[in-house]
Formats: C-alpha cells, structure tokens, sequence
C-alpha cells in the first residue's frame, strides 16, 4: 500500500513538472534550437538575444560578411551608456519577406524594453543554408570611427552658491526663474483629453520647468489634475522654448469647461554644453507603412551623450500646436557624429500639420 | 458637534459664576498696557501665600508670591507682543487681570525686494516690501514711516517715504532703460537693509544674421544681440537658427558667446534660412549650396 | 434561516459602515468654521483658490493649535505654524510643561478679513475676530478662564503646498 502510494505521488509530481515544462514553452524551445529552417534560425537568435546569451546567438551567425563579435554585441546590446545598455528584448514578431530552397529575408520587429517605454527596431535579416541548418546574416554595422581631436569647449555654465535651504525670512535670496506658456491646445483623442502646447523660459538663468495642468467641471471642480512628466524639455536656458503634452486617459472633452495651467521652475545650475543640431529633418513611412518624422542628430560638442530624447512639435497653417511627440534614440550620440531618430506622428496630424519644431533633451552619465 | 460645543459653553459660564463670587480684578493690579521688554510691578491685595502666573503669546511663569506684595515682571518676561493674562491663587481663589503688550521701537526690517532679475523699461516692475519688526521681532503697529533709497546705473539716486501701516510698508517703481544693478536700502530709525537685484536685457530687437559660406557648408551668424534700449542680451541665451533645404529642415539651437550666437550647416541645394531667440523672429535668408 | 443569517449580516455590515462614514465626516468636521472677506484686498488681487487655501490652512492651524495647547505637544505645530509664531508657541508649551499648566481652547470660529497682500504673493496679512473661550488649568485646577472675544493679527507666507502661519499677534477684540 505504501509502496503504491509513493509511486503514485511520484508519477503524479512528474506528470505536473511535464506539464509545467509545456506551458513555459520548453517545447517551443526546443524547436527554436534547431534552427531547421530560415524562421526558426531567427527566432533562435532572438530567443538567444532575449536571454542575453551572446555566444550562443553570435554562433548562429553566417560570417561570411565577417562581423566580429564585439562589433555584434555592440550593435545589439549597445555601448556607451546608451539607452539601449539599460534595456532587454521584451518580445519579436517575424514576417518572411521572401524565400527560397538556399536564402530567405526575413523581417524581425524587436520591441525593446526600457526604464522609459518601449523602443521598436526593425531589421531585414537575409537568411543562408548552410548544409542541414539556416545561419542568420547580421548586417554589418557601420559605426563610425570619432578620429581623436581637441575640441575646445567654452559654453557658458551656470553654478549657484552660497544658496541655504531655509534662509532667515525677509534676507536676500535669489528668485526662482520666470517661465511663461506661451501656448496651450486642449484635444480629445480616441482614449484620453491631451492638453499640451509651448513654455518659454523668459529669465536670463537657466530653469528646470515643470507643467502641470488641471481639468474644471462646469462647477470648477477637478475632474483630474496630471503634469507633463517627460513630454517636455525640463532644462531650459534663457529663452529657450519646449513643447508639453500632459494626457488625461479617460478623460472626456464634452465635461471639461477649462483647464488651470501651473508652470513651475526651479533655479539649477547648467551648462549651454552640449549643442545638438538637428538635420535632415523630413516626414516619411517607416519599414510598416507608419508615419514617422526622421533626421539625424549631430552631437557638436566634446562628450559622449549617453541618452537623448527627441520632442517634436506639431503646428497647423495658424502656428497652433497639435500635436507632441517623443521618441528615444537608444544609442549614444557620439562628439561629431551624425546619429539617426525618428519619432512616430498621428495619420490625422499629418493631414493637418503645416510645420514642425524639433528639440532634444540629452542625459550625460557622470562618472563618481 | 453643535451639542458638545453648548455643553462647554455652559460649563464655562457656570465655572465663571462660580470663580466670580471670589472677586476678580480687584486683587490684582496690572497696567493697562506695556511696551515689549519693559519690565514693571503688579501690585496685589490681601495676605498670606499664592501662586502667581503670567501666561503670555510665547511664555507661561508660575512662581509662589507674598500676597500684598508687588510681583516684580521682568524685561524677559514681556518680551512678546500681544495679550497677557495674570493670575493670581491663593487659599481664598483666583483672581485674573489682561493687559496688552505692544512692540517697542523699530529695530529690524524684513525686507523684500522682487524680482531678483527684472526685465529693463517695464514700468512697476520692482516691488519692495517692508516689515517693521522691535528687537524681540514683534511687528510694530505704531505709526512709522520706512524710507527707501533708489540707486540704478541711470540717473540720480531717489528716496520714497512710505507710511508703515499695521507694520508693512511697501512700494513698487518701473525698470530703467540700462541693465545692470539696481541698489535699494530700506531704512527705519537707524536700521539699514540694502538689498541688489540686477536690471536684465529684455526680448531681442532686430535680430539679425548672415551667413559666410565655407568648406563645410555655411557659417550662420548673427549680428550682437541687443534689446531695444541696446543692451546686449546675456551670454548663454539660446539662438535657433534653423534651415529648409531639399534634403528638410535642419534646426541648431546655439548660446550666444560673446555676444554673438554662430551654427556651421551644410547646405545642399538652395537653402532658406531663419533665426529666432525666445518668441522673437528674425530676418530669413537665402542661400545657394552644392547640389 | 439562512437567508435570515444572510440579511442580518449584511444589515450589520451596512450599520458598520454608516457609522464609519459618520465617525469619518464628524472627524473631518471637527476643523474651526472659518471665513474669509478679502474685499478691498491689495495690492494684489486674491485668486479664488488662494482664498479657499487661507481659509483652510487657517483652520487647520487653529485645530492643531488649541490640541498643542491642551496636550502641550508642540511637535502638533509644525505643519502649520512656521518663523515667529512656531517659535513663540513652541517656548510657550515648553513653559507650560514645565510648570504643569495646559490650556482648553474651545474654538468656535473665526471671521477673518484679509488687509494686505504682497504684489509679490509672498505675504499676507489678516485680521482674525475669534470667537473662543480658554480655560487655564494648572494641573487638573481650573485657575482662569475666558468667554471674550479676541482679534489677531495674522501674517500668512505660502509654502510649497500650503500657507503658513509666521505670526499671530493678540489683542482685545475691537468689536463689542
């Protein structure tokens, strides 16, 4: 009978660790290690990319177009602080382009994720056979060589000193800066009432700038009160102008009888370095068919920014705003070099947009 | 909360009848009224031992006293300005009397000078407030007057007198055309508080830039940006130079350095460009590239 | 039966409930009635909030003063009372501790009437007629107490989230 009984709950545990073993897709797995034809070697590479085994997708690699290796890890896990550093594969999706018996393209959209959002990377991967199994062809990247140079830099900076956090009441202190918005557009979008616009920095220090906005009933009671969290260049130096979009989900135009605006600023000390020209800028479709507003960023300084961010700001024929949008370039902008971005735009913005204003908000990692 | 509020208010008129049949004010003999830090006697009445207290805005005393004798208030004890009540209890009850302290001279100004940065030729831009304070920082309710000394890069130093008024006195004057430090002293008896706040260039004026080509591309750069009164806008103040060609729109936001805000931009084709500072517009140009 | 069981709980949950609501809407309403007239208010015009802000701040202040007062704890004034005034009360409920006195305030409103506001916002000035009575207890004797009415002057400075108190000035009240 005892004998019986441990048999039993033995069978019983196996029986529960096969089905565990299925239903976290080990059987998947299995079948992406193959690599047995053209998809299953990417999704491999992809498997062996999501769990940041690069030995193991660097030897599923074709070389016959001789990527090394640290310049295939660099491309894929990224360098330099990057965006791309902070961040793991969240998920794929892959969509033969064409094939036949010996090569394939296949198209991989890679969503990335990181500690601000998503990222997207689409890639067309031509696939080889090589005798039984597929080997994947990573496109050798292009990475730009920054040939050593002196760059002088003598952009004005900012310091504060002797500032007390809690100085005796009615002695001389130093006021926080004058910000002013300049714009403000309220909108109902499918899901959500957006409110967004410009701020202007109207002082001659530099501010940290915080919008945040409040919907009013009729009655003048708070429907929602949200602020612009990273949809806005915080830094600003004097004059200078930065888009905000702040998003209300759920939030229905037809109740909204006004909105309050509250701009902050906080005096901080900056730098006018470094300076990022934004070229080439033209609105395009991406690899899917979306809309997408493109260029390249040149870092025209010393440093090695780590991670930029890129607002867009959308006008109609009357200068009106209408829309905001944001994007991350997840690789590091190096000194003099040219770096693309792109950032999504609404098919209905398109339609109406008459111009656009890019500006980039950089983060610099400091070394301790 | 209506009922617990009328159970108190009887309770404590009853305890008021109660403590009034001993006799209040007639044991103890206050001044009507005192200066902050001026010490003085209270006389009191009757015999044997009591208890003397004196609650205050910022202190309570309790110290056995002689009744008959005079209870001596220090300088210390009245330092505050406000209402003060003196109890006295003995074996017979306890009898109360109130007097006010007032502030005594002027001796500190709390004084505020906004903003710390101020656009030039903004009329009532500069707001100056003062608050009258005795050396204990009782606010001085007493009539005075506050005397503020101007002094800017343009023109003569100038004076206003202002009333003080429940303490405050207070002022606001335009910005001069000149940038630079404005000086204000606000004084009251023999207390001087000089405050600085700096006048600043205001929006640029007839902004303006040209273009020098080279092997790179062009050379954007603008001519000194000044302010309508021709004060030069602080260096660090952001430029935005920005190109349309056939290739797009290529936008350089450049600090003005020395004066002067420069971008380098390649130039494909014939370009159009345009420069801007804040929500101030400059002149376009036109400029011929490779193709 | 059961569904006797059923009802008889879900009336107590309900019951449970009401009386929570109460105890939560009496607690909130324990605040001192406080108005505010900023009629020929200057220099500077008051937004609507700012004089709802005062009002509520205001009473806030007076609610964790008259509990300072009586349990003498001054660590209760810190959230409202900043500068002058903190500092003054804050010696005052140290003396009283020292000396085994506490003071019973019972609030029963106040109507202030606001006199003066920077250009600058930075400061405001009130004038509070106070309806309270105070009694002085020296351990548990009773040895004064007081029905009259009472005016202060107020000076109120914001903070990052609230208006403060910096000072509170007594004096008899002007009104009979």
């Amino acid at each position: 009978m005892k004998t019986i009984l441990a048999a039993g709950i033995t069978a019983v545990t196996v029986l529960l660790l096969v089905i565990a073993w299925f239903q976290a897709g080990g059987l998947t797995r299995h079948e992406i290690s193959t690599g047995a034809t053209a998809a299953e070697a990417v999704q491999a590479l992809m498997a062996d990319i999501q769990s940041r085994d690069w030995e193991r997708a660097y030897s599923r690699l074709d070389r016959s177009n001789d990527v090394q290796k640290p310049v295939f890890i660099r491309d894929i896990a990224g360098s330099d602080g990057s965006l791309r550093t902070y961040g793991s594969l969240q998920s794929f999706d892959i969509y033969p382009l064409r094939a036949d018996d010996n090569q394939a393209v296949m198209r991989v959209r890679m969503k990335w994720s990181t500690a601000v959002g998503s990222i997207d990377d689409t890639r067309d991967l031509t696939v080889r056979r090589d005798g039984s199994v597929w080997r994947v062809q990573w496109p050798k990247p292009n990475f730009v060589t920054v040939p050593p140079q002196v760059i002088p830099v003598n952009y004005l900076r900012w310091d504060i000193v002797g500032r007390d956090n809690a100085p005796p009441w009615g002695t001389q202190n130093v006021d926080s800066p004058q910000v002013r918005i300049i714009s403000m557009n309220a909108v109902e979008r499918p899901d959500r009432v957006v409110v967004m616009g410009e701020v202007e920095n109207e002082d001659t220090v530099p501010a940290y700038v915080n919008v945040n906005a409040t919907l009013l009933r009729p009655d003048g009671s708070a429907i929602d009160e949200e602020g612009s969290f990273d949809l806005i260049s915080h830094t600003l130096l004097p004059k200078q102008v930065s888009p905000y979009r702040i998003d209300f989900p759920g939030a229905r135009i037809a109740n909204v009888k006004s909105v309050r605006m509250d701009a902050r600023a906080l005096l901080v000390p900056a730098s006018a370095d470094p300076v990022i020209a934004v070229s080439d800028q033209a609105v395009n479709k991406d690899g899917l068919g979306r809309t997408i507003l493109k260029g390249d960023l040149v870092n025209q300084s010393g440093q090695t920014v780590n991670i930029s961010q890129v607002l867009a700001t959308f006008y109609d024929g009357s200068g009106k705003v209408i829309w905001v949008s944001d994007g991350y370039v997840d690789q590091a902008l190096f000194p003099q070099v040219s770096t693309p971005f792109a950032v999504d735009v609404p098919d209905d913005v398109v339609g109406r947009m008459s111009t656009y204003h890019v500006v980039v908000n950089h983060y610099i990692r400091t070394s301790s | 909360m209506a009922c617990r509020s009328t159970a108190w208010t009887v309770a404590l008129l009853a305890t008021s009848v109660l403590f009034g049949a001993y006799g209040f004010a007639s044991d103890l003999h206050v001044p009507f009224s005192v200066n902050a830090g001026q010490g003085f006697s209270i006389s009191t009445e009757g015999s044997g031992d009591g208890t003397f207290y004196l609650l205050g805005p910022g202190n309570v005393i309790k110290r056995p006293v002689k009744l008959g004798a005079e209870i001596s208030i220090t300088s210390d004890d009245v330092a505050n300005s406000g209402q003060y009540q003196a109890i006295l209890c003995s074996s017979q009850g306890c009898a109360a009397a109130t007097f006010q302290v007032h502030a005594g001279d002027p001796a500190r100004l709390s004084f505020f000078l906004h903003p710390s940065r101020v656009p030039v030729s903004t009329p009532d831009a500069i707001v100056a407030t003062a608050f009258v304070f005795d050396r204990y920082y009782n606010p001085v309710l007493q009539t005075t007057k506050v005397e503020f000394q101007i002094s800017s890069g343009a023109g003569a130093d100038t004076t206003r007198t202002i009333p003080v008024q429940r303490g405050v006195a207070w002022m606001r004057i335009g910005s001069s055309n000149k940038a630079g430090p404005v000086r204000i002293v606000a004084s009251v008896a023999d207390i001087r508080e000089p405050r600085v706040i700096q006048q600043v260039a205001a929006e640029a004026c007839s902004l303006r830039m040209k273009a020098t080509p080279n092997a790179k591309g062009a050379l954007l750069e603008t001519d000194p940006v000044r302010d309508c009164s021709g004060n030069p806008l602080p260096d660090g103040t952001i430029v935005s130079f920005t190109k349309t060609d056939t290739t797009g729109k290529t936008t350089v936001d450049a600090p003005i350095k020395k004066g002067v805000a420069r971008a380098q931009v390649e130039l494909k084709g014939h370009s159009q460009i345009s420069v801007a500072c804040g929500v101030v517009l400059g002149n376009e140009i036109s400029v011929a590239g490779k193709t | 039966m059961i569904l006797l069981r059923a009802f008889r709980l879900v009336h107590a949950v309900v019951l449970t409930m009401m009386l929570c609501a109460a105890a939560s809407a009496q607690s909130a309403s324990n605040l001192p009635h406080v108005t505010l007239n900023a009629d020929n208010l200057g220099p500077r015009p008051i937004e609507q909030v700012t004089g709802a802000n005062i009002a509520r701040n205001y009473a806030v202040a007076w609610e964790a003063l008259t509990k300072a007062l009586e349990q003498n704890r001054a660590a209760l004034l810190k959230e409202q009372f900043i500068g002058f005034a903190k500092d003054r009360l804050t010696q005052r409920i140290a003396d009283q501790t020292r000396t085994g006195i506490h003071v019973r305030v019972v609030d029963q409103g106040h109507r202030l009437k606001a006199v003066f506001y920077s250009l600058d916002g930075a400061a405001m000035q009130l004038i509070d007629e106070a309806q309270i009575q105070t009694q002085v207890y020296d351990g548990s004797k009773l040895i004064y107490s007081d029905t009259a009415p009472h005016q202060y002057l107020v000076l109120m400075t914001p903070g990052a989230d609230r208006w403060y108190v910096r000072s509170l000035e007594s004096s008899p009240s002007s009104t009979p």
